[in-house]
C-alpha cells in the first residue's frame, strides 16, 4: 500500500466551476500554466504510481488574503464522492475570530481527518500563545496537524515563520499531538532530523524537489543531507511519503525513492505505516 | 478550404505509443475537402507524432532507441523549480524525445481519402504521461 500524505487538489475539476475562484487559487498558491483535470486523469496517475490513497490539503487565508485555496467543504465533497481514494484535511486561518468553531465543524459535521496549517502563508509563529486553543482542539479530537515547513514557493509567504526550530515548543508542550513538518522542512533538513530524534510525535514527508531531478534530489536527501542509514536506524517511524502534487509528480518521487537502499521496514514506514499512525487510523 | 478537427487521448504511462490511423482516415473521409493534404499536429511539447509500421516490436525498438539516445538520468539543465509554472520541470527526456519524433506528419488527400503506404500507421507518442493529450487534424484543399 502507498499513501500520499501531501496533495493540493487545486485543479480537481469538480471544484473548479468558478473561474474567478480558480484564478484566485492559482495566483495565491503560485501555480500556473495548468488547467482543471477530471478524476479519471487523477486516478490514472495515482494508479500508475501505485498510490492507493491521497491526503488533500486545503488552505484558509481569510485574514491574510481574503479567500481560500480550496475550502473544507470542497475537500469534503471530493472525499464523499471518492471515499476509497482520498483523505480529507481541514484548514483554518488561526487569526479568524471563529477559528475554533470552524475546526469543530470540520472535525464534526465534515468528518475531516486532520488539520493543515501554513505558518509562512498564514503569517504566524507556531509557538505563539494564541495558537494553543487550536492545538488543544486537535488533541481533544485526536486529529494530527500537517504544517508547511521550510521553503514556501507561494507568493507572500515568509520562510521565517516556518523554520523547524519554531515548532520545538509545540512538540515539547504537546507530546500527545502528532505534527508533521512537511517537505523535510527543506532546506533545514538537519534541524528537521534533530526534532524527529528528540520528539517521536514529530513527522515529516518526502515532498522535496526544488532542485535537480527526482533521482538526484531524493538521493541527496537520503544519503548526503542525511546519513545513508539514518532511516533504518532512527527515523523509520516518522517519515511519510508525500508528493506535493501538482507541484511535483507522485510517480517520479516514488521512482526515485525506489532507488534508495533501505530496509523493508523503513520503506513500509515511509509508504504507508507512518501515515496510518499519524492519522490515528492504526497503531502500526 | 480548411477543416480542423481534434483527437483526444488519455495516456496511462509515462511513455506510450497510441495509434490514431483510423481516426485520421475517418476525419478525412467525413471532411467536405476531397483534394488536398491532411496535417496531423500534436498540441504538446512532450509528445511526438510519428509514422511507422504498426507492430509492437517496432514500437519497442523505437522506444528503446529513444531511451538509449536520451537516458532518464543525465545532467539536464531543465531539472529545477520553474517560477513560471510554480512546479518542477523534470521532463527533459520528454522534450528531447519529442524533438526527435517531431510534432506532425502530412499526407496527400485524393478523392476524399488519405493516400499512404499500406504499412504507414500514424501514432501519437506519449513522452511525459500519464496525461490527457490533444492532436489537431487539419484537412486543407478543395
Amino acid at each position: 500500500m502507498i499513501i500520499d500524505m501531501h496533495i493540493h487538489p487545486v485543479f480537481y475539476e469538480s471544484i473548479c466551476q468558478d473561474e474567478k475562484e480558480l484564478e484566485f487559487r492559482k495566483n495565491t498558491f503560485g501555480v500556473f500554466k495548468q488547467s482543471p483535470y477530471d478524476f479519471d486523469e487523477v486516478f490514472r496517475e495515482m494508479d500508475y504510481a501505485g498510490v492507493d490513497r491521497a491526503a488533500m490539503l486545503p488552505l484558509d487565508l481569510t485574514t491574510t488574503e481574503g479567500g481560500f485555496v480550496v475550502t473544507n467543504e470542497q475537500v469534503q465533497s471530493i472525499v464523499e464522492a471518492h471515499p476509497q481514494r482520498f483523505i480529507g484535511f481541514a484548514s483554518v486561518d488561526p487569526r479568524r475570530e471563529d477559528a475554533l468553531e470552524v475546526l469543530e465543524d470540520a472535525f464534526g459535521r465534515l468528518q475531516l481527518k486532520g488539520l493543515k496549517l501554513n505558518p509562512a502563508k498564514q503569517h504566524f509563529f507556531p509557538d505563539e500563545d494564541f495558537m494553543k486553543p487550536i492545538y488543544e482542539k486537535c488533541i481533544a479530537h485526536n486529529k494530527p496537524i500537517l504544517f508547511h515547513a521550510g521553503l514556501s514557493w507561494e507568493p507572500n509567504a515568509v520562510t521565517e515563520y516556518a523554520h523547524p526550530l519554531k515548532f520545538e515548543r509545540i512538540a515539547m508542550q504537546y507530546p500527545q499531538l502528532r505534527i508533521c513538518l512537511a517537505h523535510f522542512a527543506w532546506p533545514f533538513v538537519r534541524e528537521m532530523v534533530m526534532l524527529m530524534i528528540k520528539y517521536p510525535n514529530v513527522y515529516t514527508d518526502t515532498s522535496v524537489l526544488y532542485l535537480d531531478s527526482p533521482e538526484e534530489s531524493i538521493r541527496r536527501l537520503f544519503t548526503v543531507d542525511m546519513g545513508p542509514l539514518w532511516m533504518d536506524r532512527a527515523l523509520y517511524r516518522q517519515v511519510m511519503f508525500g508528493s506535493n502534487g501538482p507541484r511535483f509528480r507522485q510517480f517520479k518521487l516514488l521512482r526515485a525513492l525506489e532507488k534508495i537502499p533501505m530496509r523493508e521496514y523503513a520503506r513500509e514506514g515511509i509508504y504507508y505505516k507512518n501515515a496510518l499512525r499519524f492519522l490515528g487510523e492504526e497503531d502500526v | 478550404m480548411v477543416d480542423l478537427q481534434e483527437i483526444y487521448w488519455s495516456s496511462e504511462k509515462p511513455e506510450q505509443f497510441h495509434m490514431i490511423t483510423r481516426q485520421v482516415h475517418e476525419i478525412v473521409e467525413k471532411s467536405p475537402i476531397k483534394q488536398g493534404i491532411v496535417l496531423v499536429v500534436t498540441a504538446h511539447t512532450t509528445t511526438g507524432i510519428i509514422v511507422n509500421e504498426g507492430l509492437p516490436c517496432v514500437e519497442t525498438d523505437i522506444g528503446e532507441t529513444l531511451t538509449r539516445l536520451v537516458p532518464l538520468e543525465a545532467d539536464y539543465a531543465h531539472a529545477h523549480f520553474l517560477p513560471s509554472y510554480g512546479a518542477t520541470g523534470n521532463n527533459s527526456t520528454g522534450h528531447i524525445k519529442s524533438l526527435l519524433c517531431g510534432n506532425h506528419c502530412v499526407f496527400p488527400v485524393v478523392d476524399g481519402k488519405v493516400v499512404c503506404g499500406s504499412a504507414q500507421d500514424i501514432y501519437i507518442v506519449e513522452l511525459d504521461g500519464p496525461q490527457t493529450r490533444k492532436v489537431y487534424v487539419e484537412v486543407m484543399g478543395e
